[in-house]
């Protein structure tokens, strides 16, 4: 051996101990942040990156299957003010009742219905599409110069934005509805792209 | 029916009685917070549209003039060229659009316009619990730090404009949904809002009949070139010069 060269140290106990622990932290730190950044990208693009596919919860199972696919029923039968007005709607508790007041008497969902029927409450859905904040969608404009241009019936137009809600198994965002989507989407179809088209 | 839409207003200053209908119309319908004293003494009040008084004459004989001053919605507008974010623009329909979003609120605009209707929002807007459902959903509720202003009830000729389209109907000249809120609620129909594109419109032939020579047609601060979209019909009873008024 040369004197004066270097002569690497065997590690101590205690230091492999503090070197594992800072391990451990930094390991924790980078998992934490690649947490936030997929939180802040889902955020931005309005639906989840990873996980957690399916749309919120609701108060009360609402399957759009079973009405939809295996009774066929209209979009436009439970959202009537679609054609209309600029609010789709959620229909109240009377319209369900025109059926429910005898069908789905085992299931616990049509029981508590029910009830808040009779009291004369209304069901708190949790919203699913929310556009951002300071501008107005119409839907009854979009379902019209849809529906006009495709010569087809309201109901088909709604999957444009909306996808396949039929085969949902809880309602979720199908689209960004960011402010980019709504833009592109005008511009194929010539529609106005004057700020006040929308924010007002 | 004509191509492209030109809105503005003729306010005929010698109806208007003063009575501040229009104000509050316009304070319900645009969702603007509840003005306090306070907001006031400071110089803070937000009133898109507002009636100024000016006293005429020497006691005993006083007469109190009226004026009603809105968003002029100038063609040739001092508040636009000075957005860093072009958060007010001229539209195709001669409207001057404040954009929420994209206001950064420098109050540049603000100290432009030489009308003083430009408002800042100093403070978050608050109603009590008992007005929280009489706001207007069609009216965006402003945030603490940007600007606003009269926009004509922009959502009103956006849903007559939509509703007319779905109807196969011609935008009515003088539609009650069409006009702005405060033109509804005048009782003297001191203000009568429509297209100065179209020839036929009541606000065209007025202004026709009121800028030839003669007429009582007048523009406020005209000599700044602003080619406002609003057009003041002056007070009959002219021979009374202002002295002072606030």
């Amino acid at each position: 051996m040369i004197p004066g060269d270097f002569q690497p140290q065997k590690p101590t106990g205690t230091q492999l101990a503090k070197l594992g622990v800072l391990g451990v932290v930094l390991l924790g730190v980078f998992i934490g942040i690649v947490l936030v950044l997929t939180f802040v990208i889902s955020s931005w693009l309005g639906r989840p990156v990873i996980f957690g596919h399916d749309g919120p919860e609701q108060p009360i199972e609402f399957p759009h299957e079973t009405h939809v696919k295996e009774l066929g029923m209209d979009c436009t039968f439970c959202h009537r003010n679609v054609e209309k007005e600029a609010a789709a709607s959620v229909p109240a508790l009377g319209l369900c009742m025109t059926c429910h007041s005898a069908v789905g008497d085992e299931l616990e969902g049509i029981t508590k219905m029910r009830s808040l029927y009779e009291d004369g409450r209304s069901i708190h859905w949790v919203r699913v599409h929310r556009v951002p904040d300071h501008v107005h969608f119409v839907h009854e404009a979009h379902i019209r110069y849809f529906s006009e241009k495709e010569g087809v019936e309201a109901k088909a137009v709604c999957a444009t934005c909306h996808g396949e809600v039929a085969g949902m198994d809880k309602v979720r965002q199908n689209r960004a509805l960011k402010m980019g989507d709504c833009v592109n989407c005008h511009k194929q179809n010539n529609a106005p792209t004057d700020c006040v088209t929308c924010h007002y | 029916m004509v191509d492209s839409n030109k809105w503005g207003m003729v306010v005929d200053v010698d109806r208007c009685t003063g009575c501040q209908g229009c104000v509050v119309a316009c304070q319900s319908e645009n969702n603007i917070p509840i003005n306090l004293e306070e907001h006031f003494n400071q110089r803070r009040a937000i009133q898109w549209i507002r009636i100024e008084r000016y006293w005429e004459g020497e006691y005993p004989d006083v007469k109190a003039r009226f004026i009603p001053i809105m968003c002029q919605h100038c063609g040739n507008a001092p508040c636009e060229p000075v957005c860093p974010v072009y958060a007010t623009y001229h539209n195709n329909e001669g409207l001057n659009v404040q954009v929420y979003n994209r206001c950064i609120g420098t109050r540049f605009c603000a100290n432009g316009c030489p009308y003083h209707v430009r408002f800042f929002n100093f403070w978050e807007p608050e109603w009590p619990e008992s007005l929280k459902n009489q706001l207007n959903p069609d009216v965006t509720v402003r945030s603490r730090g940007i600007m606003e202003k009269c926009s004509f009830c922009v959502q009103r000729i956006q849903r007559s404009t939509r509703e007319s389209e779905r109807d196969n109907e011609v935008l009515e000249d003088g539609d009650r949904g069409l006009n702005p809120a405060c033109v509804n609620a005048c009782a003297s129909n001191a203000l009568i809002f429509g297209n100065f594109n179209d020839p036929d419109s009541t606000v065209s032939k007025m202004k026709e009949d009121a800028m030839q020579e003669g007429g009582r047609g007048y523009r406020l601060m005209e000599n700044l070139g602003t080619d406002t979209n609003v057009i003041y019909l002056k007070k009959v009873d002219g021979s009374v010069e202002v002295t002072h008024g606030y």
